[in-house]
């Protein structure tokens, strides 16, 4: 029983034990590893998918940046998976906890500042200062490009933990509105019923494509340093 | 030494601990016998091709099959909806918006794969069979290349069976060169032969020729100058008697 509105998003824990790390472990469990040639449909399926994103989302990269390959993959197999098994009925997410988020942005962001800063110094600091920019405006320039340098880590944590957090909210208030509207009036009941599919639909769309920006916008950050 | 004869003994003693006192460090080479089952790993047995039958995606068709005898083609699915009924009402299972969400959620996850199961699973068997094509082109195109170079080389040993042609022709071919040489050389030879021959003839018929001439001159000569000065009056004198008569002969004879 749901006692308040954000008791879905709390971190679970059964008689005391908090299960949340096997809940944030079982996605894994939907990836089996291929083991022969020919394998089961899933499989090459799954085989199919990841090498069309990966070639995809290395082209930019030059041979340096392709070295995060296996990171940028797994990060968006993870959060795409987690997303969309969040949508199943009285199921925990954890992308929704931006504790977690914030553990996974904050350490991709400063290892792409850091490689760009140990391999390429001059040209990582030049990018505090866009070209072309008149002599009187400078230091405040500077000092803007460092707050921006240092808001992309939360901007990418609290991104996804909104958008995750606020399509689960609409569908439990939305789901809600259709309980209280059968007794009054069935039609408009029905109405929402249609507008809670609609909205599944776009969460569905919303739980893949927070997974993809995450990850560009981390490789589009790699590519920037390296 | 001594730890040796220790262990023989307790081996001697209790024959289940033979192996274990064949162990002994440094003693004899152990004679335990390890894996004594089959080899798990490989090779790996073929995976089914197919998954078990179910019935609404969920159940399996065994299940229907244990009912039967007791309950019949029904039972399963009025089970089923007991379950459903008492959970519900008891608020076992409560309805709150969660439900609709999962009732939202399911039926779209339904949906979908109702409408593109077939065809994804056609698509994943696609891949698979590309792969294996592309195994199999490769090896077809080592076996064509293969046959081929056979066939390249059985119909050089058939070429190599008729090479003989050839060199009956270009043996033809020599001897008549030679045969047009020798001959060439023949006429040459008769032509020379020839050629000094006649450059004998020649210088024969000239000096007969010579000769006959010098013969003549010399006897005309001789005869010129045998010829007296009395013996020539006389033949003068004679020839013109001779012509006289002639003349009157000749007169004589016109009338007629």
């Amino acid at each position: 029983m749901n006692e308040n509105l954000f008791a879905s998003f709390a971190a679970p824990s059964m008689m005391g034990l908090p299960i949340v790390v096997l809940i944030v472990m079982f996605p894994s469990i939907l990836f089996p590893t291929p083991s022969r040639l020919i394998n089961n449909r899933l499989i090459s399926i799954q085989q199919w998918l990841i090498q069309l994103t990966s070639k995809q989302m290395l082209a930019i990269h030059n041979q340096k940046g392709r070295t995060w390959a296996l990171m940028l993959m797994s990060l968006i197999l993870f959060i795409g998976s987690t997303n969309l098994l969040g949508l199943l009925p009285h199921s925990f997410t954890p992308t929704t906890q931006l504790s977690m988020n914030l553990g996974m942005a904050i350490p991709l962001w400063a290892g792409t500042v850091i490689t760009g800063f140990r391999y390429k110094t001059k040209v990582s600091l030049a990018h505090f200062l866009p070209q072309g920019t008149p002599l009187p405006l400078i230091p405040m320039l500077v000092v803007i490009e460092t707050i921006s340098l240092f808001i992309q880590p939360m901007a990418l944590a609290v991104r996804l933990t909104a958008n995750i957090t606020a399509g689960h909210l609409l569908i439990h208030l939305i789901g809600g509105a259709t309980l209280a509207l059968i007794n009054i009036s069935a039609t408009t009941a029905f109405i929402t019923f249609i507008i809670l599919i609609l909205l599944t639909i776009l969460e569905f769309a919303v739980a893949l494509i927070q997974a993809y920006v995450f990850t560009l916008l981390v490789s589009l950050y790699l590519h920037d340093n390296t | 030494m001594l730890r040796r004869m220790v262990l023989s003994a307790a081996a001697a003693a209790a024959p289940c601990l033979r192996n274990a006192a064949l162990l002994g460090p440094g003693a004899l080479q152990a004679t335990r016998i390890f894996h004594t089952g089959q080899p798990s790993l490989a090779p790996v047995p073929p995976l089914p091709e197919y998954g078990g039958k179910v019935r609404l995606g969920l159940i399996p068709e065994e299940f229907f099959q244990f009912l039967y005898p007791k309950t019949g083609v029904t039972g399963p699915y009025v089970l089923g909806t007991g379950l459903i009924l008492y959970s519900l009402s008891k608020e076992i299972y409560v309805i709150t918006a969660e439900t609709f969400s999962a009732i939202s959620t399911i039926g779209l996850l339904i949906y979908v794969v109702k409408k593109y199961g077939a065809s994804i699973g056609e698509f994943a068997d696609k891949l698979s069979e590309q792969k294996i094509a592309q195994l199999e082109e490769v090896k077809q195109a080592s076996i064509q290349q293969i046959q081929d170079a056979i066939d390249t080389e059985k119909s050089q040993q058939a070429l190599v069976q008729k090479r003989h042609y050839l060199f009956d022709v270009q043996r033809n071919n020599i001897a008549m060169a030679l045969e047009l040489t020798y001959r060439e050389r023949l006429h040459r030879v008769y032509r020379e032969v020839k050629n000094r021959l006649d450059y004998h003839i020649s210088v024969q018929n000239m000096m007969r020729r010579k000769e006959q001439e010098h013969m003549i001159n010399w006897v005309e000569k001789h005869v010129v100058q045998s010829i007296s000065a009395q013996q020539e009056k006389e033949t003068i004198a004679k020839c013109i008697a001779d012509l006289k008569l002639l003349a009157k002969k000749a007169q004589s004879q016109p009338v007629l």
